[in-house]
């Protein structure tokens, strides 16, 4: 058992606050990714946890034990971090089997547990070299390899892919993802980069400013984001946004900026009233060319069309200001042509002008 | 053709640099196998038949045997005490201590300033009256100042060369402080360390001020060597020779340790 | 808390015996400068200011001031200047990193001397009937000069002894920082055509302005040490020509007499001085380079 129960969490520095009153739960096997800007105090989250960080204020459990005031090396977690942090001093074999050297496990058990490691990890033929003789890709498995073979309650990784370049970076996702379902260690995964922690996390807790913005699966923040924050934060290319003016009729809504009109059903909102101003959000990657009998089409000049393989994203001029929406058909499309592309009401965002906070009722 | 005579130009001139750098080095140890009459000529020699005679009656001067040994051993302890002091606070100043950092450093910093002289004057009197006037102990104690300083200040930057993360490992691993400094610290920070304890060698085998004050007995080869200017009569420049040779040797072992020392140094000083 | 340990003792050995030692020296000059101590006699009184108030007066103090002045100023700025110069041009006309590095070997053996080695060296190159350099002017048709007992020259021929062992070093160091200078605004410079001088007058040094600042610091603190080289080269002669303020305190001090407790006012004004100067010039250099 290896939940995680942190308790009104305070961090300050000096007279500095950088995290007050954090709340979070994780329960036993899960992959958890802290994602935020810099700054935004996830580093530092995951550095109370592990022990590197001294808290202010609050507890910290972790398998039900208290571990607040415990040095990192009895809190029973291991951490990748993201410069890897290998011993330059000693070689891979070494750097992985230092942890257990010190827990005085056998000289035999320890080779045995190195090796079962390495093979995994594919390093096997690297055990005597130097960590300075190895590719990046190559250390951050040893970093990996040195945070496994503990067989910790509770991994943390600190940007662990940042250094990597783009292809090698989604290999080793993939094989982070996969090494989770077969050992089904409780994790922790800090990073800045929202595609990579769509594609990794069972459960995504969205930082801003020392505080928890949003917290929920992938396709919940994706779809269903509590603020304007997250939803400018999460996808790429990133949403359009618009302030509208709202007219009610019935129980429809209609959202009006300029020629732009959308419609969506009041009751599904809160606090739509006529004469209301919000900001409304909408997905580039949820919208397209206007088919037959579409509602809601918003029609401008074409600006710029880029191509992005499989699909492209199309820059379009509305009202004297930029949008965008993605689309396959993106090869008979001209720029400075006129064009009429559509959104489904479902996938219309609105957001409080006041405190950014989504308007949706489902959502918290 | 103009570019060739400007590259010989050039290589000329720094020939003549290397040449300025290393002549009263080199003409030095020439002068130490040099007879007197060789020595004093109007012409300088070149070509001359080699002695060994000023190394010999060096070696058996009594007072340059025992400067070399004291120097030996004063310079020895003092750096090993300035080691031992000096880099495990150096550690510490540069991972541990964060609002008196400026302060401390800046302390360590003003030990520099402070004019030998105004260390020698109170030294003299209290060594004397104390009874420890002209021991090496008495001279070990005074070089402490140099060498701890220098040791703390050299190595502070040494340590925060260090990356965080690695010792931060070595914590989550179950480390404590001490294991930390010893473990990883040390052996990471090892070269440069390395480099730091030989400069501060250098600085306490070249000094005379301190040495001359307080010891008469039982100097240092550099208060020796000052003081053989008048051995008899004639000035014995052969022998003078041979023992700023003998005083030079150390030092110069050190050259190329000096050379990385600065490379690693420039290198990491300037991200 | 057994980090508070380990710091505390790795701290408190090295920084209070550093403490002791300073207060110590600082304490006991203070003491015995307003005491009339000498090394002949273990008996002294308290005499006030008195001492203090000999020295202002004293012309021969004044006089190692001035020559402890001219001696900072000629041996920093002469150590800068032949290592701005020399490590451009190593820099501009030698391409070879091998060659470099033989060159930076050869200029970094200077400063290992010893200072006493290095003086007798040069007391032996200076000397006018068989120094090697009085060899080569006479070659050159000039007559031996007396580079050592002409008060005019003398102070001068010892800091070409110093500026030989610091000037190349700080050469070797600038070279070193030269290249790791980033290649970018240089090579923007050559696009718009400026001249290999300029490029390093308004380019390179500006962007080396910190750096040359700490090295002209080092070098001021360790002119404060110029009693080695001089002591054995002149002795602080001819006259009192080459005396420097720590060369004074140490004949009145301990050779001429022992007045320590004089010498003891003397070393306590030149802590004063360099404290005051080092301090306003610190603080100077923050406020420039900033």
């Amino acid at each position: 058992m290896a939940n995680i129960k942190c308790t009104r969490i305070r961090k300050s520095y000096g007279g500095h606050t950088v995290i007050s009153d954090l709340n979070l739960d994780i329960s036993d096997h899960e992959f958890v990714v802290f994602l935020g800007p810099s700054g935004c105090g996830k580093s530092t989250m995951l550095r109370m946890i592990a022990g590197l960080e001294e808290i202010s204020d609050g507890t910290v459990s972790i398998g039900g034990r208290d571990v607040t005031h415990l040095p990192p090396g009895e809190r029973g977690v291991a951490m990748v971090f993201q410069s890897y942090a290998l011993y330059p001093h000693m070689s891979v074999y070494d750097n992985i089997a230092f942890g257990l050297r010190r827990q005085k496990v056998p000289a035999e058990e320890i080779r045995r547990r190195v090796d079962q490691v390495s093979n995994l990890l594919g390093l096997g033929q690297l055990l005597e070299r130097k960590p300075k003789n190895l590719s990046g890709g190559q250390q951050q498995r040893v970093a990996m390899a040195r945070a496994m073979i503990k067989t910790p309650k509770l991994f943390l990784f600190d940007e662990p892919l940042s250094n990597l370049d783009a292809k090698l970076r989604e290999k080793l996702r993939t094989e982070i993802r996969r090494m989770h379902l077969e050992l089904k260690t409780t994790t922790i995964f800090v990073t800045h980069d929202q595609l990579e922690a769509m594609t990794i996390a069972d459960r995504i807790v969205l930082m801003r400013a020392g505080a928890i913005e949003q917290q929920g699966t992938p396709s919940e923040i994706f779809d269903r984001p509590a603020t304007r924050f997250v939803a400018d934060f999460i996808g790429s290319p990133a949403m359009n946004f618009r302030e509208c003016s709202v007219h009610v009729e019935g129980d429809r809504a209609e959202l009006v900026s300029g020629s732009i009109r959308l419609k969506v059903p009041a009751k599904d909102y809160r606090d739509l009233v006529s004469g209301a101003r919000v900001e409304v959000g909408l997905r580039p990657s949820k919208m397209d060319i206007a088919a037959e009998g579409d509602v809601n089409i918003i029609s401008g000049t074409v600006v710029l069309i880029e191509n992005m393989g499989s699909e492209g994203q199309v820059i379009v001029d509305v009202d004297g200001r930029e949008m965008s929406f993605v689309t396959k058909a993106f090869r008979t499309i001209e720029a400075g042509q006129r064009i009429n592309f559509s959104i489904d009401p479902d996938n219309i965002h609105i957001f409080s002008r006041d405190d950014g906070r989504s308007l949706l009722h489902a959502a918290a | 053709m103009v570019s060739l005579i400007r590259r010989t130009v050039s290589r000329g001139f720094l020939a003549l640099m290397i040449l300025i750098a290393l002549l009263p080095i080199l003409w030095t140890i020439l002068g130490s196998f040099k007879k007197l009459k060789d020595i004093v000529t109007p012409v300088p020699t070149l070509i001359f038949t080699p002695t060994l005679e000023n190394f010999t009656t060096i070696l058996q001067n009594p007072s340059i045997r025992d400067g070399l040994g004291n120097s030996v051993v004063i310079v020895g302890v003092s750096v090993l005490l300035g080691a031992l002091f000096g880099i495990p606070a150096a550690y510490s100043l540069a991972r541990h201590v964060e609002r008196k950092k400026d302060d401390l450093q800046f302390f360590v910093l003003s030990l520099r300033f402070m004019p030998p002289v105004a260390i020698a004057i109170p030294f003299i009197i209290i060594y004397l009256d104390s009874g420890i006037y002209d021991t090496l102990a008495g001279l070990i104690l005074v070089y402490l100042i140099s060498t701890i300083s220098t040791v703390i200040w050299l190595s502070v930057p040494a340590f925060e060369r260090v990356p965080r993360e690695i010792e931060e490992a070595a914590a989550m691993e179950g480390c404590s402080q001490a294991e930390i400094f010893i473990k990883f610290a040390l052996p990471i920070a090892a070269p440069s360390l390395f480099g730091s304890l030989v400069f501060t060698f250098v600085l306490v085998w070249n000094e005379l001020l301190l040495a001359l004050t307080l010891a008469a007995e039982n100097a240092t080869l550099p208060v020796v060597a000052a003081s053989i200017t008048s051995l008899g009569k004639e000035v014995p420049w052969g022998v003078i020779n041979a023992s700023t040779v003998i005083l030079v040797l150390p030092p110069l072992v050190f050259i190329g340790l000096l050379m990385g020392f600065i490379n690693r140094m420039v290198a990491t000083g300037r991200k | 808390m057994q980090k508070q340990r380990f710091v505390f003792w790795t701290l408190a050995p090295a920084f209070s015996i550093l403490a002791i030692l300073a207060l110590v020296s600082v304490a006991g000059a203070l003491y015995f400068s307003v005491m009339d101590r000498s090394l002949r006699y273990p008996d002294y009184d308290f005499v006030g200011l008195y001492n203090y108030q000999r020295l202002l007066g004293d012309r021969r103090f004044l006089n190692a001031l001035k020559i402890s002045a001219i001696w900072e100023v000629v041996t920093v700025a002469g150590s800068l200047l032949v290592a701005v110069f020399l490590s451009v041009y190593i820099f501009e006309t030698t391409r070879s990193a091998r060659t470099r590095n033989l060159i930076c070997l050869a200029f970094l053996a200077p400063v290992l001397l010893p200072r006493v080695a290095a003086a007798f060296i040069w007391r032996f190159l200076y000397s006018p009937s068989l120094g090697l350099i009085n060899y080569l002017t006479g070659l050159l048709g000039f007559g031996p000069i007396e580079f050592l007992a002409d008060p005019q020259l003398a102070l001068f021929s010892v800091a070409v002894v110093d500026i030989w062992q610091w000037g190349l070093f700080f050469t070797v160091i600038m070279l070193k920082l030269l290249e790791t200078l980033p290649r970018d605004p240089i090579e923007a410079a050559q696009l718009d055509n400026a001249k290999t001088w300029e490029i390093h007058a308004y380019v390179t040094m500006p962007m080396l302005k910190a750096p040359v600042i700490s090295l002209a610091l080092v070098k001021a603190v360790e002119s404060l040490r110029s009693f080695d080289l001089i002591f054995v080269m002149t002795g602080g002669g001819p006259g009192t020509s080459t005396e420097t303020l720590d060369l004074y305190a140490y004949q009145a001090g301990i050779n001429l007499g022992g007045r320590v407790s004089y010498a003891s006012a003397m070393s306590i004004l030149l802590l004063l001085i360099t404290t005051v100067v080092f301090t306003l010039v610190w603080r100077g250099i923050r406020k420039w380079s900033a």
